[in-house]
């Protein structure tokens, strides 16, 4: 099956805080997840699929509906191929190659879906069980995209939630309780308009995006006339974004390796905790995520040590929707402004 | 076991909730702590981490229920045999972390379907509190819980025993343990018996100091680094923390509390207005867990002081009701002008409403240019003139205080639905809620039970072929039946007309709506809201679950100008409509506030009878549950035209008063619900 063309990422016109945070959460699942907030049709799934489609492939096993990592995961598949009660064969599945996908969870999805079942039908008539993987199973080491998150079952949410902070997920429903891990890079989109998520739920995600439509002529004409030509020759549109696209899977993928090495300076931790206590976050989330972001963007940038730039800019990613409110406020649009009328 | 923990040493800050899980650990007669506040505190992080730091436990080897090998322990029915032979092996303190959405048999313990095919018996599956037994049970979001499960783990915990009874099963187990929870009052508040059985309640918070937070920073970042190393580092201080834990526990027995000790338990507690006798056992046993860790040999004051204040937390009772919060000063104002003189105002407005509107006038210097308005809007009440060229300005209000408000439900029905929230009972179509029974519909929710029933006649025919004990056809499997609550939608119809505007009553309605809203917003409701005023009804919110956005808008709304509301009525119904042609099997419940005095009809009818009229067409849909809150001054006479609507639409008839939670009058009484 030939399949339908992605559009380059590289493409996408505007919408830079939007593609900022995807790609820190790219090099850094760490930052568990993405919450786009916005209207519609502003290129919220293009750039997802977008950017996977960028994306080097991983090593699998050959029919593995767990996608585990060849190379670093051999125990796990140890103990869950135990944990079905299939019979070991003495050699490891063939390993091969796969594009990251971009694993949907529908806004109707069952829990059941969600996290995997044991089917009972077949238990009885066989005596043997076979548990069904379920969207987190095939989310493993991929990017989960999840929209109109807000009109999803807050329980689905809290299980969604839940294996991104962990990176395990668990089945544990009519007597089975089986793990497999999980660890995706979560992506949801909401409209603000048709009622807003609890804010356990908010402060979950690592960053939140506000976005919107672009204002400005020339950029709407710039976008259109993409659009046109990539409808027009998918194929020569392409190649044409092929050098950008690369750089940036360049850029990504060195920026995984720096991450481990980028600093941080006392002075700058401190400006963190006090941009957090300022403008009145709960908790600690909000600190270490923001740590982990401004050493993310420090990296994408090519540097080994953060600067109070990366802080800033980090701020305006993690606080907006941990601002510390009412259940029945609105959420923080400006960090900036918050913070001078604090301190002021 | 894909994780490493982090480990509870090493956490920053939070003295008081580590010294309370400290205690509670090593007094088990505490039961339970309950941590209140703010996310991202690291609640589950220090719980996770305090299982880690435990002692690991003696059991009897293949026991489902973690039994003590202990001659005298309270043990389940295999291993409390007289010869039954016990190997001992060690065993990590057991956490479990309880599922919000966990079904019943999980919980507590249900079949072992694969088993009891093979064996051609039931053979139970031990549920969630089995595994907990002699371990740490940790509810997230312990307020959001099923009632069910509530009951359930509250059963659990008082007696140490779990007893199952249901789908042909009966077993008892042991089932002691930690009870952890957390929750966020925000999002509504707990059950009192359920509060009561936490021994110790903290109230958590972030840290404020800088420093503490750029440790917790640094700490948090090195761990993610590299756990395994992260850990070692801590090892010492764990090992340390571990010691304490174990010396604590053998010393606990030779604590000694004086009478006199005592005495001052009993006062405080007295003092605190506290109910039951929990409170002054928890602090009795939680003092003598602190000087147990700190190696005393006796409780002194110091020692009662120092727990205090997480045991009586959750458990102190005002003397007196709470006052509410101070409302805003106009409506301070407003309510005092009407607390002056609210007799004189109603027998003048019996007299004559011309004159009533010209007394408002003069009551109320602050409002002045809304009374006049209200004066032509009454006396157009008796005799329709043409509407005034200039609409008078229109005021916003603020909102009045906000109370706990009734419950509100709609009646039960066999109609199957989706989703979630905690407002009416139905039958759901997800495999979460209570198993109330099974049904020959195959809907991909096996009840094994009855499949089983199904099939047990039949078993002598089929004979044995495939080496199962049991065998099943397709046509012997049966569906479970499930109910549980989910979340409604209400639709607001607000009187947003001048009479609203005066003493006070917009405050006090808008007060009273804010309560409704937020009971929605605690049980997940949608929310819509239509506003009458002037000549037409407008819908100002269409049907969302954001709360939020209908706590705004309540905010900002304008009262002025007449009331038209059979106009009202008839936009209810085309809402109530629409929705039910997107959720045909959606119940919803439309509230109207208003006093019931209308003056602007829809077609040649005057407008009392023509809403009358309209009211009794709504009353007609019976999917629909409609509730009449009467915002009217309550004087000596009233019109009591809200309360003839609510007759002609077959509505619930509430007053704000009645709407609060804390009022004695049990409305509710009487209806078909």
């Amino acid at each position: 099956m030939k399949k339908a063309p992605i559009y380059p990422f590289p493409a996408i016109v505007g919408q830079e805080k939007m593609k900022l945070a995807l790609i820190l959460n790219i090099i850094n699942p760490g930052l568990s997840g993405v919450l786009i907030r916005g209207e519609k049709g502003t290129a919220k799934s293009t750039a997802v699929r977008a950017l996977a489609d960028i994306l080097p492939e991983i090593q699998v096993f050959d029919n593995d509906p767990f996608q585990l990592d060849p190379e670093k995961e051999k125990e796990e598949f140890h103990s869950i191929q135990a944990a079905l009660g299939i019979q070991e064969k003495p050699t490891l599945p063939v390993v091969t190659q796969k594009k990251v996908q971009v694993v949907e969870l529908p806004v109707g999805a069952t829990e059941d879906r969600v996290v995997g079942t044991l089917d009972l039908e077949y238990a009885l008539k066989k005596g043997e069980k076979r548990v069904e993987p379920g969207i987190l199973a095939k989310a493993h080491r991929n990017i989960l995209y999840v929209d109109e998150v807000n009109l999803l079952d807050d329980h689905v949410v809290d299980v969604l939630l839940d294996s991104a902070a962990m990176g395990v997920n668990t089945i544990e429903r009519e007597g089975v309780s089986f793990s497999h891990p999980a660890r995706f890079t979560l992506v949801g989109t909401m409209n603000p308009e048709e009622g807003e998520l609890r804010p356990q739920l908010l402060d979950r995600f690592g960053l939140c995006v506000n976005i919107e439509g672009i204002q400005t002529a020339d950029d709407r004409v710039a976008i259109m006339e993409r659009r046109a030509a990539f409808d027009q020759d998918a194929e020569t549109f392409s190649k044409q974004w092929l050098e950008q696209s690369r750089q940036l899977a360049d850029q990504i993928l060195s920026a995984r390796k720096l991450y481990p090495e980028v600093t941080v300076e006392k002075e700058l931790l401190f400006e963190i905790a006090n941009t957090c206590l300022e403008v009145g976050v709960d908790g600690h989330r909000g600190d270490i995520i923001m740590l982990k972001t401004s050493k993310t963007m420090a990296a994408f940038d090519g540097r080994n040590a953060v600067t109070s730039a990366d802080v800033r800019n980090a701020a305006d990613l993690v606080l907006p929707h941990r601002v510390r409110r009412q259940p029945l406020m609105d959420i923080a649009e400006n960090v900036q402004s918050l913070r001078k009328r604090a301190t002021a | 076991m894909f994780t490493n923990l982090y480990p509870l040493a090493a956490i920053v800050g939070q003295d008081q909730l580590k010294q309370a899980l400290l205690l509670a650990a090593v007094n088990p007669l505490l039961s339970g702590v309950l941590i209140r506040g703010e996310k991202g505190t690291a609640k589950s992080t220090m719980v996770r981490g305090l299982s880690q730091l435990l002692p690991e436990l003696d059991v009897v080897q293949n026991c489902p229920f973690g039994c003590s090998p202990r001659n005298g322990d309270v043990r389940c029915t295999s291993c409390s045999q007289e010869n039954a032979v016990h190997i001992t092996v060690k065993k990590q303190v057991p956490l479990v972390t309880l599922p919000l959405n966990g079904t019943e048999d999980r919980v507590a313990g249900g079949i072992d379907f694969p088993k009891s095919l093979q064996q051609g018996k039931v053979v139970c599956a031990p549920g969630l509190l089995a595994q907990a037994n002699r371990g740490i049970l940790y509810v997230d979001e312990v307020n959001l819980l099923d009632d069910h499960l509530v009951d359930l783990i509250l059963d659990a915990s008082a007696s140490g025993i779990n007893r199952v009874e249901r789908e042909g099963l009966s077993f008892t187990h042991p089932a002691s343990f930690l009870l952890v929870g957390t929750m966020n009052p925000e999002e509504g508040e707990l059950r009192p018996q359920l509060l009561d059985r936490f021994g110790l309640c903290v109230d958590l918070k972030g840290e404020e100091d800088p420093e503490k937070r750029v440790e917790l920073m640094l700490r948090r970042e090195s761990f993610d680094a590299d756990p395994t190393v992260f850990i070692h580092q801590y090892e010492r201080q764990t090992d340390m923390l571990r010691q304490q834990i174990v010396q604590a526990r053998q010393a606990l027995d030779l604590v000694q509390v004086s009478k006199y000790m005592r005495g001052f338990i009993s006062e405080l507690c007295v003092e605190n207005n506290v109910a039951g006798h929990r409170a002054d056992l928890v602090l009795e046993q939680a003092s003598r867990a602190i000087a147990a860790l700190e190696g005393a040999h006796e409780v002194t004051f110091d020692h009662i002081q120092q727990i205090a204040p997480l045991v009586l937390l959750h458990r102190r009772r005002e003397a007196e009701p709470p006052p509410p919060p101070p409302p805003p000063e106009q409506d301070n104002q407003e309510q005092e002008q009407q607390e002056e003189s609210p007799q004189e105002e109603n027998q003048e407005q019996q007299q004559n409403e011309q004159e009533s509107g010209e007394q408002d006038q003069g009551q109320q210097p602050p409002q002045a240019e809304e009374s006049p308005d209200e004066q032509s809007e009454q006396g157009e009440e008796e005799q329709p003139v043409p509407m005034p060229q200039v609409e008078k300005e229109d005021q916003v209000f603020a909102i009045g205080s906000t109370f706990r408000v009734k419950a509100i439900v709609s009646a039960k029905d066999r109609v199957f639905r989706r989703g979630s929230g905690r407002r009416s009972r139905t039958r759901v179509a997800q495999k979460n809620g209570r198993y109330i029974k099974s049904t020959m519909h195959q809907n991909g929710d096996l009840a094994l039970d009855a499949t089983l029933r199904a099939a047990a006649p039949y078993q002598k025919q089929r004979g044995s072929q495939d080496g199962m004990a049991v065998h099943i056809h397709s046509q012997d499997i049966r569906g479970k039946i499930r109910e549980k609550r989910i979340g409604n939608f209400l639709l607001f119809v607000v009187d947003a007309s001048g009479s609203m505007g005066a003493r006070g009553r917009m405050a006090a309605s808008k007060g009273a709506i804010m309560s409704l809203l937020l009971d929605a917003y605690q049980k997940r409701d949608q929310v819509s809201m239509i506003t009458f005023r002037r000549k037409e009804a407008m819908v100002n919110l269409p049907p969302t679950t954001s709360v939020d956005l209908a706590g705004k808008l309540l905010a900002e709304m304008p009262v002025g100008g007449r009331t038209p509301l059979s106009a009202g009525l008839a936009k209810s119904h085309e809402q109530v409509r629409n929705y039910l042609v997107k959720n045909p099997t959606g119940r919803p419940i439309v509230v109207f506030l208003t006093d019931g005095k209308c003056n602007v009809s829809l077609g040649q009818d005057k407008p009392v009878p023509e809403s009358m009229l309209l009211a009794s067409a709504l009353a007609r849909d019976e999917r629909c549950r409609y509730i009449v809150v009467d915002t009217e001054d309550q004087g000596v006479v009233t019109f009591g035209l809200a309360q003839q609507l609510a007759g002609a639409m077959q509505a619930q008839y509430f007053k704000i008063d009645d709407l609060k939670a804390e009022s004695l009058v049990n409305i509710v009484k009487g209806q078909s619900v």
